[in-house]
């Protein structure tokens, strides 16, 4: 039985191309088994294994079908003999001889062929699937992924796949996703990539496609009540509260317009930038109820800065651009991390401290780190020295924490430091919603897009002691009392 | 009993509407400012907060509030307001300073353009450095511009020279020395409040003051100078130093506090020839009244003869005879090129008095040696002698000559022709000495 396959791989083979494709195919299949079962069993984790088992193997062993015809054609050009000649001349004739189920040979090549289409499906199913792991995405290009495989694992979106944002679905987003992913391949082999990646990404799927599987504009309603605290760089790193109430309805009642009116069902904007940077705005233009749009002019900017090719209509990433590869600005960064206790608040100057020893970047993530660690047993052992023995623990904590804020925010390979990459989404160090809220975008008559602070949020504390500091009381002698009583009234009467 | 009545009805008036607010403000809208700006311009509202103004619940729409009749009133989230705060808005509350200011030669500075300096900045530069240059502390007349957001022209904002003319009529900017906005009284107080301007080679008051025993007392003893006490009487709140306000504004235990700062000065020391002000003698009184809440009448008074002597000296033996002579070359069209300043000798002229000499008479008057001497009549001689007289005498013109020679045969002068071992003697035995004596008891 053995003898039988082997003689007709030897029989298929019939000058030196065939024989390597016999080779590739014979060999790419058993070490495809070989690989495999041990992976289903659990043994082999590595994502790179996939690579060779899922991206390698299954292309070694087409390579070689492909070869075995090609050899077979090679030889009939060169003997000038048919298929028929060739067959008798390679196989004895009891092989050739016609049964009722065809002939010995013709079983074989059926046996084999479906033993081939199994194998592919099976393995092509697998390549897929592999590649749809955001495991792939994150660590296949190490290099040039991590900084956004770091940031992705700490984001609100961490269990949902890359694939399921950045590629779509249908056939037809599946293939421009492989074909852009073939480029990626030779810009990495061939180190043509920028550093950092330059964004935004203009390829992206659209996010009304993306986004809006789970999150969609019908459901987003009423207010939400925004929470931010702010350490003071004193001793005790005194907490600071601004309470925002976001004001992030999609508005289809009149008057109740919230954020979300941009996506609205029945409003539609659309913008285009300098550049296409989708920072600086040239122009917007929105729609309004007679179908007509209304348009408001940057006019800071002359007719030579009118460089531009998108025109965008607004989506869900023209401010949440980092819904989910998340860099984060370093004072925020400690600032939530003392808020959840992973940085001790009782130790003195922590928040000055650990904001210093994080703000400095190197161009080693390794030294970066031990700076951090020096710089924070530094500072406690030379001013607060007996703070070793008590706060020891917490100490150690604080700069682990902070490591581990400088791993996932600075990666210095791909140039990407503190700052790098804006962030739309409100207006805290980047300009976001003031993108277009402002003083200079302005409508033929010259009035501006309103951007006035209560057009979006209430404020129930800025900077304050209590988070709901406005809603208290006023006092008199407060210099803030005016502020007090004006945004107290703007929340009440918000809600009539 | 009828005028009793009228009389008491008067104080009930005045009483009543003292109490007043100078303009009602609604609070929202006061409110509405300082949510935004607390967040746009965070620098602006901590200063604000932290000031008297924010700790006394005065805002922003008390001060930027306008009518919607004003000349630079736009309309910005639903008020009217303006940009510009000028000395009538200050005034509203503050009545006698704005009257003060608006007397006094500060409020003047901004009429500068007829000025020989304001032309040579025009002339010999260009009007970007009239603007940043001159007018960024004389002030220049703001101009509305329609078409700008706050509806002034930037050509003319930013704008905080002392003598800022302002739309509204009224002239000066009291933030040019109450920098906004914590118009601190310890701000305004210091030396450093009035050196921003007044420094440099053409008025050096600032380095004066810093050579002088007043500045090295003041920089020793700053913090117990009391700085930012809300009385500030010479002698009775503080007695470590003066400052320049000491001197120039401050109270004493006989006067109050004024904005008017030549109120204290016998000299206007700016022009070619040093001039007494109208009713100098009260003036100087004023003066020494300040001297006497840290010294005695003796030196007080020897201060005095010493400083006028010197402005004598540079009076009669350098600045008339100089100011003669540049008159006679005028007149007699003896210069080359027509405009003013394109000739050399204008030059020399200048810096002779509206530099050196300035240095000079300055430097006596806040008694810093230095520039009354090396920096001050040294620098004049050597420019009198060996530069403004020969050029002078280039010219070749009989008549020049002529006055040159006079000149220059006056015993101030002719000590140039004599041996140099009969002047040593003569300062030895005190004779050369008394060339000068007439000038301790001119005026």
């Amino acid at each position: 039985m053995k003898e039988k396959y082997f003689k007709f791989l030897l029989g298929v083979s019939v000058n030196w191309i065939g024989k390597l494709g016999m080779i590739l195919t014979t060999s790419a299949f058993i070490t495809f088994i070989v690989v495999e079962i041990p992976r289903l069993l659990g043994i082999l984790t590595n994502a790179y294994i996939g690579l060779i088992t899922y991206l390698l193997l299954p292309f070694l062993f087409i390579i070689g079908l492909i070869l075995l015809p090609l050899g077979w054609w090679k030889y009939h050009k060169e003997t000038g003999k048919s298929l028929d000649e060739l067959a008798t001349e390679r196989f004895e004739d009891d092989e050739l001889r016609a049964k009722t189920y065809g002939s010995r040979i013709f079983r074989v090549v059926i046996i084999l062929t479906i033993a081939n289409v199994i194998f592919l499906s099976a393995a092509s199913f697998r390549t897929m699937s592999f590649m749809d792991d955001a495991e792939f995405c994150g660590t296949a290009c190490h290099s040039v992924m991590n900084p956004e495989w770091m940031t992705y694992q700490d984001s609100p979106h961490a269990n949902v796949n890359c694939v399921d944002c950045h590629v779509g679905e249908g056939v037809g987003a599946l293939i421009s996703s492989k074909l852009n992913g073939a480029y990626q391949m030779i810009s990495v082999t061939f180190n043509l990539y920028e550093r950092p990646i330059p964004t935004p990404v203009h390829q992206l799927r659209p996010a009304r496609e993306t986004c809006e599987k789970c999150h969609w504009p019908d459901k987003f309603y009423g207010s939400r009540l925004k929470r931010i605290v702010r350490y003071d760089s004193d001793e005790t790193s005194t907490a600071k509260y601004t309470t925002l109430n976001l004001k992030i309805d999609t508005g289809s009642k009149v008057g109740k317009a919230g954020i979300h009116w941009h996506i609205g069902k029945n409003n539609e904007v659309k913008y285009a930038s300098v550049d296409d940077k989708r920072q600086e705005m040239l122009w917007v233009e929105t729609k309004q109820d007679d179908g007509t749009y209304k348009k408001y002019i940057n006019k800071t900017l002359g007719e030579s800065d009118n460089s531009f090719e998108e025109t965008r209509i607004m989506d869900c990433v023209d401010c949440h651009n980092r819904a989910t590869h998340i860099y984060e600005d370093p004072r925020k960064a400690v600032d939530i991390r003392i808020a959840t206790g992973e940085i001790d608040h009782s130790l003195p100057f922590i928040k000055r401290e650990a904001l210093s020893s994080i703000s400095k970047t190197f161009a080693e993530k390794e030294l970066a780190k031990e700076v951090i660690r020096t710089h924070m047993e530094r500072f406690y052992r030379n001013n607060y020295s007996s703070l070793a023995d008590t706060k020891g623990k917490e100490i150690e904590t604080a700069v682990k924490t902070l490591q581990r804020v400088y791993d996932k925010n600075v990666h210095p390979n791909m140039n990407i430091e503190w700052g790098s990459y804006p962030n739309h989404l409100g207006h805290d160090r980047d300009a976001g919603c003031f993108r277009c809220h402002n003083n200079d975008m302005v409508d033929e008559s010259g009035t501006a897009i309103r951007y006035d602070c209560t057009l979006c949020h209430n404020i129930l504390a800025s900077d304050s002691e209590t988070p709901f500091q406005y809603l208290r009381p006023v006092e008199k002698a407060d210099p803030d009392s005016a502020m007090h009583v004006y945004l107290q009234e703007e929340f009440l009467n918000s809600y009539k | 009993m009828k005028r009793t009545r009228s009389l008491i009805f008067l104080v009930l008036f005045f009483g009543i509407i003292s109490y007043l607010p100078a303009q009602k403000v609604d609070s929202k809208v006061a409110g509405k400012c300082i949510t935004c700006h607390k967040e746009e311009s965070p620098g602006i509202y901590k200063q604000w907060h932290s000031s008297n103004h924010g700790q006394h619940n005065v805002t922003c729409i008390d001060c930027h509030g306008a009518k919607s009749s004003d000349a630079d009133a736009f309309m910005h989230e639903g008020a009217y307001i303006a940009t510009l705060v000028t000395p009538k808005d200050c005034g509203n509350c503050h009545p006698k300073e704005a009257k003060e200011v608006g007397e006094s030669y500060h409020a003047n500075a901004g009429m500068i353009l007829e000025s020989n300096d304001a032309y040579l900045a025009h002339v010999g530069g260009g009007s970007p450095v009239a603007i940043v240059g001159c007018e960024s502390c004389h002030g220049s007349k703001v101009i509305i511009d329609e078409n700008s957001p706050n509806k002034l022209a930037k050509i003319s904002w930013p704008n905080s020279g002392i003598g800022r003319i302002n739309p509204d009529g009224s002239k000066g900017a009291c933030v040019s020395c109450h920098t906004r906005h914590s118009f601190s009284k310890a701000q305004a107080r210091q030396p450093e409040a009035c050196s921003k301007c007044h420094l440099g080679p053409d008025h050096p008051q600032k380095e004066i003051y810093e050579e002088s025993k007043h500045g090295n007392a003041y920089y020793t003893n700053k913090e117990k100078n009391n700085l930012a006490s809300d009385s500030w009487v010479v002698g009775v709140d503080y007695a470590e130093a003066p400052t320049c306000a000491t001197c120039h504004m401050s109270a004493t235990k006989k006067q109050k506090v004024t904005h008017d700062v030549g109120n204290r000065l016998k000299w206007s020391l700016r022009p070619p020839i040093s001039k007494t002000k109208e009713d100098f003698a009260k003036k100087r009184k004023n003066m020494k009244d300040v001297c006497l809440a840290c010294h005695g009448d003796r030196f007080a008074e020897g201060h005095f003869y010493q400083f006028d002597a010197l402005v004598n000296l540079y009076d009669e033996k350098f600045a008339k005879p100089a100011t003669q002579i540049m008159d006679l070359i005028k007149k007699k069209n003896l210069l080359e090129n027509k405009a003013a300043f394109s000739n050399d000798i204008e030059w020399v002229y200048w810096e002779l008095w509206h530099h050196e000499g300035r240095r000079a008479r300055h430097g006596a008057a806040m008694m810093g040696p230095d520039y009354a001497w090396w920096h001050g009549i040294y620098d004049v001689i050597h420019n009198f002698y060996f530069e403004f007289i020969p050029e002078a005498k280039h010219l070749n013109d009989k008549d020049v000559n002529d006055l040159i020679a006079k000149v220059m045969s006056d015993p101030m002068h002719n000590w140039l022709s004599k041996d140099t071992k009969d002047l040593k003697d003569n300062i030895n035995s005190g004779d050369h000495q008394k060339i000068y004596k007439q000038l301790f008891n001119l005026k």
